[in-house]
């Protein structure tokens, strides 16, 4: 017996009966489909950290250098506050230096920011406002996308021009009819000319760039600033990870160096990477590829049990035809691989099926919400391998039966 | 040990077949010693539960004996093994059943090349041969059709060019035209005698005398003994 002509009867026999050959083979579908859906929204949030979202909060390959202060509330105890509360501003001298210092940079920034309790445009106003004095490499690293106008220059930073680029939400507050483009804000006592508006950043942390306003470090400096010259935030992309280690180093021996720390004591500054964030998703993917095997695990081992079955009942059915076979000459070896091949093609086909709604699926949760996944092409192989792997192994116990079925007693059957 | 002679197609010597029933022995065959030469169109009777088809079966190669020999051209087969009884099922013997057992969901070339895929052939030829052996029947114009759409006697045709696709040196028949009228059972038996004339050997079991006219030996089963065992001339009516 051909495996090829088994596969064609086993394929005839799926489509003569389909909603009985769905229900057969739904523990596999829905295992195949579990598996797809899983590694694709695993991938993609994979990759949406390590593109998007790593790159637009904390980065990828990007440090951050910040003073160490004492929090309000936080759970220090009073001397630590004390000394925290002590330790020196970082600098624009000490960014400068670093900018010059540290190796392999490929972006730097960095801003000092305040709250502002209102932004107003004629009559329109928008409460609450975080007002920002960047590097004009800051948005670029921030991965905040100027979706009208243009963002920030050298030029207006250096030249202390006063000028602004919005987030959406106080751009729809002051301007909910006209472009905001060309016009001016005013920021307490001063006038700021919208250069750009950010895009839409929407969902539970959007506000932080919706409700933003950007502006020049000099400009900043001369309307804003209560202390001269302090900076809240550094950052500094590499390239490389490995380019990250070296910089994080010579950031640190730098800093240490012009704040004058002796060995032994505590760094008066810290520099955080994006590696935090990275742990924490890796957590979440952990559990899911924890779970998730266990679960398409149970369902293919059920959807086997059920093949199993299945092909049991079909050896029953065709005993005759097992005995017809063996008379012209089928050995044991012969009808064992025909049965094999039918209940690994029946399974293939609920593999199929089950990748196909996964795939479905998958385009479902990329498309309707906030998660992305993309379904890579070895999770497809693997799903539809592990599809016919299931109907191999549940198959071995009807087709052995099958095969060993007296010839002279299965033509007799009735 | 006796050594068959070269002309013998079939040798038996004492060849037993016990069934066990619970507790009870069904002695089906109780010894049956009997040559069959090339080319003999043998027809075999007796009243029913006589052993006709367990001896066709052994014959076969379908089933072993309980004891006894049993040589099919010159080899004993009584001693092989499963893979090998099923390879001499497949090249030397050719069966054609009461019930023509021929596979439903499939159509009559499939079923006709059945013996064909077991032989290895490959696709190409197995079609072209399995289309020459319906032909051969009469059934050129049937080939897709199922069996379903076939009368009795096509469906019994079909089964014959199955049984003979390969070229067996032997065709087994239990009672083929045991679920055919007579008009149909003529046509079936005609085939036969053709058959025998282009020099097949053939073994027949059936309940009609008029069928067993066809054949030229006729063997008498009772009890699971051979009764009577006697040559007669083609055609000629038996008593
Ligand atoms: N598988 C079996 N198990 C038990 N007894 C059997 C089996 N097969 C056949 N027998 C018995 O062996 C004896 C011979 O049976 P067999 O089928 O050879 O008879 P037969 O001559 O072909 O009869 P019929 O003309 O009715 O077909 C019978 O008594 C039958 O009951
Ligand atoms: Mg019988």
């Amino acid at each position: 017996m051909n495996v090829f002509d088994a596969m064609i009867l086993a394929l005839r026999q799926v489509w003569a009966q389909k909603l009985k050959s769905f229900f057969t083979l739904l523990g596999v579908i829905v295992g195949v489909m579990f598996l797809i859906s899983v590694i694709a929204v695993v991938e993609g949030m994979n990759r949406y950290v390590e593109e998007d979202f790593a790159s637009s909060i904390f980065g990828i390959n990007t440090i951050t250098i910040e003073r160490v202060r004492s929090r309000r509330g936080g759970r220090e105890d009073a001397r630590t506050r004390r000394q925290r509360s002590r330790n020196p501003w970082v600098k624009t001298a000490d960014a400068e230096v670093l900018r010059e210092k540290v190796p392999d940079i490929w972006y730097m920034a960095y801003n000092v920011d305040r709250f502002m309790p209102e932004v107003r445009s004629g009559e329109n106003k928008r409460k609450n406002v975080r007002l920002i004095g960047v590097t004009d490499q800051y948005l670029a690293l921030q991965g905040w996308d100027v979706v009208e106008g243009r963002g920030l220059t050298r030029i207006d930073e250096t030249r202390a021009i006063r000028v602004a680029v919005i987030g959406d939400a106080i751009a729809k507050k002051l301007y909910p009819d006209n472009s905001p483009l060309g016009q001016d804000i005013r920021l307490g006592p001063f006038r700021y000319r919208v250069v750009g508006v950010l895009e839409r950043q929407g969902g539970l942390i959007g506000n932080i760039r919706d409700a933003s306003v950007v502006i020049p470090w000099g400009a900043y400096q001369a309307d804003f600033s209560r202390r001269r010259d302090v900076v809240d935030q550094i950052q500094i992309r590499f390239r490389t990870s490995e380019a990250m280690v070296a910089g994080q180093g010579a950031t640190e021996e730098i800093l240490r160096a012009r704040h004058r720390l002796r060995p032994g004591e505590e760094n008066d500054f810290s520099i955080e990477t994006a590696s935090e964030v990275l742990d924490a998703w890796n957590a979440v993917k952990n559990v899911l590829l924890a779970a998730g095997p266990g679960l398409v695990a149970v369902a293919l081992v059920v959807g086997g049990i059920v093949i199993m079955n299945i092909m049991l009942m079909s050896v029953l059915e065709r005993t005759r035809e097992i005995g017809v076979r063996k008379a012209l000459g089928a050995r044991r070896i012969d009808i064992t691989r025909q049965f094999l091949a039918e209940s690994a093609t029946l399974s293939s086909v609920g593999a199929g099926l089950g990748m196909a709604i996964g795939i479905v699926l998958a385009k479902l949760v990329d498309v309707a919400t906030p998660l992305p996944a993309s379904v890579p092409v070895w999770s497809i192989v693997l799903g539809v391998t592990l599809g016919m792997f299931v109907g191999l192994v549940f198959g071995v116990y009807p087709a052995i039966r099958a095969s060993r079925l007296d010839p002279i007693v299965a033509l007799r059957y009735e | 040990m006796m050594m068959p002679p070269d002309n013998a197609v079939i040798l038996t010597q004492e060849l037993k077949k016990d069934y066990e029933l619970g507790a009870e022995t069904v002695h089906a065959l109780r010894g049956i010693d009997m040559q069959i030469n090339k080319n003999e169109f043998v027809a075999i009777m007796g009243p029913s539960g006589s052993g006709k088809s367990t001896l066709l079966n052994l014959i076969g190669c379908l089933d072993t004996p309980t004891s006894g020999q049993y040589w099919l051209g010159g080899q004993e087969v009584s001693q092989l093994d499963d893979n090998e009884l099923a390879r001499i099922r497949n090249r030397q013997i050719g069966f054609v059943f009461q019930t023509f057992n021929l596979l439903p969901r499939t159509t009559a070339l499939h079923n006709v090349e059945l013996p064909l895929i077991y032989a290895g052939v490959p696709a190409r030829e197995r079609h072209e041969r399995a289309t020459e052996a319906l032909d051969a029947v009469g059934l050129a114009d049937r080939v897709t059709h199922h069996p379903s759409e076939l009368s009795g006697g096509e469906r019994q045709r079909v089964a014959m060019a199955r049984a003979l696709v390969n070229q067996p040196s032997l065709l087994l028949a239990d009672e083929p035209t045991g679920n055919l009228d007579s008009a149909t059972s003529e046509e079936i038996m005609e085939i036969l005698v053709r058959l025998h004339e282009r020099g097949e050997t053939i073994l027949l079991v059936t309940h009609e005398r008029h069928i067993a006219a066809y054949s030229n030996r006729l063997i008498t089963l009772k009890d699971g003994r051979i009764e009577t065992d006697e040559h007669h001339t083609i055609g000629v009516p038996i008593a």
